[in-house]
């Protein structure tokens, strides 16, 4: 054995190391968590209908995902989910893109994009199923309305950040605009945008929540809003965390392709 | 470290804690401020309330009465841990809680018909619940007292949900039958009609209640409540009494007096308060009855019974731990 192999192999041991300290401390923290949330039910004798116990919460998630509801209403959620980020992040990448370009049009189109953001959602919600149906088109809408204006300020600021003496070097080596987009705006824009994208897709979440809870039959608004009515709040924390689980899985996806694109940045 | 640890878990443990309020028996000497959870917006359907406050039938026995607004299910939780003494509550919402185990009874009857009904524009030719097979329904949601009401009218009807196409609309029914979305929608008989009508619709409307009959909106309290202050309850019913039975006698002064507690009638053009007249007298023809407040024991097992099919509740409740007409009866 040589010395860079005893290297290799002490690196690869204190790395198993770390990955075993971090799933311990996962664990022991949300052990932690559950025995809290007993104590607390415990100690203010709370009733299951206002804080159900975890044994109670873990019975209803057995109960609804061998019943195959689970999943269902969260593949329902999940699409809507994935068809607004979709839809979204592609107007704001492009517009996002022609604004960085143009300073006038940027100011032009200026309120409209703030009001995108500032209009509550959940009061336009509503107008969306008028407009255009209760069904998977109005939930899009409302996943793309929400997470257009983070993924568009991103991708400007992100296009923008392209260094001016780079920006002049590709002019001087007569760089069209593509190779100019491709060699240098593309690169310097990418963190800016993936943390755009990382933004939006837990955003888009609550999207797909909101347009469920104004209208729909299936998915996981439908189920908390279902679950309310039927005072079943183990139900209602089971699709919380179907939810929170959704919100983590696309975030986490995210954070991966993050480190594979941006991998010549580290 | 420790020390963290522990004003953490006090906290977290006081945050969860909530109140419990306690009132003491009422007097007219000495008021109880009492707060009743109605609806989700004010509105002139809430007249009997309005016009028992303004006329004093509250304060006279004893109540100083705070008009709270939220939505019914967010009022069952906090009657169930007595965090409110009263709210109106619809009668399957009371069955569903008691199955859940929220210690909670429904005291006064305030709707003798159930207020659910099916509308469709006339020009679609559905008069009658054997016409909304296939056709395409529009309802708030596949759950609450529509849901349930539709489906009790359909079983009735010997229909299958299957049978028709239904569509989760939210609340835009009257929007949504506007531009001929939907071919019929589920909605409140004193509402959605009157609302489609002011929009120059002609407009067919099948009440639930000639076909099903099912035990509707009421006041609820909690039994603990009913254990420990029995006068505090008599003197919210005979309250609600009064006012509902001055309502049905002098409508326009139902109208009058909720002009004070509904923004939108205060500032109402003359078109807003003949809808909002429209809105009381269609509620009136759902509260009357030979004996106001009075529990039909018959409604409320054609009620349970539906939950029953609809696997809303997993076995039959007590229905006497569920309703009472005692206060209604006694003086």
């Amino acid at each position: 054995m040589t010395i860079s192999d005893l290297l290799k192999t002490n690196h690869h041991g204190r790395a198993q190391k770390h990955r075993g300290t971090r799933l311990i401390i996962a664990l022991l923290s949300l052990a932690s968590v559950v025995v809290l949330w007993q104590v607390v039910i415990w100690v203010n004798q709370l009733p299951p209908y206002i804080l159900p116990s975890p044994l109670r919460v873990w019975t209803q998630f057995v109960i609804v995902l061998n019943d195959g509801s689970l999943l269902r209403h969260t593949l329902i959620t999940l699409g809507e989910t994935l068809g607004g980020l979709a839809l979204g992040l592609s107007i704001a990448a492009v517009l996002g893109y022609v604004l960085a370009h143009s300073p006038i049009l940027e100011k032009f189109l200026e309120p409209y994009i703030v009001a995108s953001q500032s209009v509550p959602i959940v009061a336009i919600a509503p107008l969306l199923i008028i407009w255009f149906g209760s069904g998977l088109t109005s939930k899009v809408l409302i996943c793309a309305l929400i997470v257009f204006f983070p993924a568009l300020i991103n991708t400007i600021v992100g296009v923008r950040s392209a260094e001016q003496d780079l920006s002049d070097l590709m002019r001087s080596l007569r760089a069209n605009r593509w190779q100019t987009f491709i060699h240098l705006e593309l690169p310097s824009a990418l963190p800016m945008v993936l943390s755009g994208i990382k933004i939006g897709a837990t955003l888009a979440v609550i999207g797909a929540v909101i347009g469920e809870f104004v209208s729909a039959d299936r998915g996981l608004g439908f189920l908390i809003t279902s679950a309310r009515n039927n005072f079943d709040t183990a139900l209602v924390f089971v699709a919380i965390f179907a939810l929170v689980v959704i919100a983590i899985a696309l975030y986490g996806t995210v954070a991966m392709l993050e480190k594979i694109l941006l991998k010549w940045k580290q | 470290m420790k020390k963290l640890f522990l004003v953490l878990l006090a906290l977290s443990l006081a945050a969860c804690g909530g109140t419990q309020i306690n009132a003491p028996a009422p007097t007219a000497a000495s008021p109880v401020k009492v707060k009743l959870s109605m609806g989700y917006i004010p509105d002139v359907q809430f007249a009997p309330f309005y016009v028992a406050a303004e006329k004093g039938y509250f304060k006279e026995q004893g109540i100083e009465v705070e008009f709270v607004t939220q939505f019914e299910n967010d009022s069952v939780p906090l009657l169930g841990t007595n965090q409110l003494q009263f709210a109106i509550v619809s009668a399957e919402q009371v069955v569903q809680a008691r199955a859940q185990g929220l210690p909670i009874k429904y005291v006064w009857a305030w709707y003798q018909k159930f207020p659910v009904a099916v509308v469709a524009k006339a020009s679609s030719g559905i008069k009658t619940p054997g016409d909304l097979a296939n056709r395409k329904i529009g309802i708030p949601g596949l759950y609450g007292a529509s849901y349930i009401g539709l489906r009790a009218l359909l079983k009735s009807q010997k229909i299958a949900e299957k049978d028709v196409k239904l569509e989760s609309i939210g609340f835009t029914q009257v929007e949504v039958l506007s531009v001929d979305k939907v071919e019929a929608v589920v909605g409140y008989a004193n509402n959605e009609p009157i609302k489609l009508k002011a929009l120059g619709h002609n407009v067919n409307t099948i009440y639930i209640s000639d076909f099903v009959n099912l035990a509707g909106n009421g006041l609820v309290t909690n039994e603990k409540t009913l254990s420990e202050n029995p006068k505090l309850v008599r003197a919210m019913v005979t309250a609600a009494n009064k006012g509902l039975a001055d309502v049905i006698a002098k409508p326009d002064e139902g109208v009058d007096v909720s002009k004070k507690y509904v923004e939108a009638l205060g500032k109402g053009d003359a078109a807003t308060l003949k809808i909002a007249r429209d809105v009381l007298d269609a509620s009136i023809t759902l509260w009357k009855a030979p004996t106001l407040g009075m529990s039909d024991k018959a409604k409320w097992e054609a009620i349970q019974s539906t939950l029953l099919d609809m696997n809303l509740i997993p076995a039959p409740v007590d229905l006497e731990k569920a309703f009472t007409n005692e206060f209604v009866n006694s003086k």
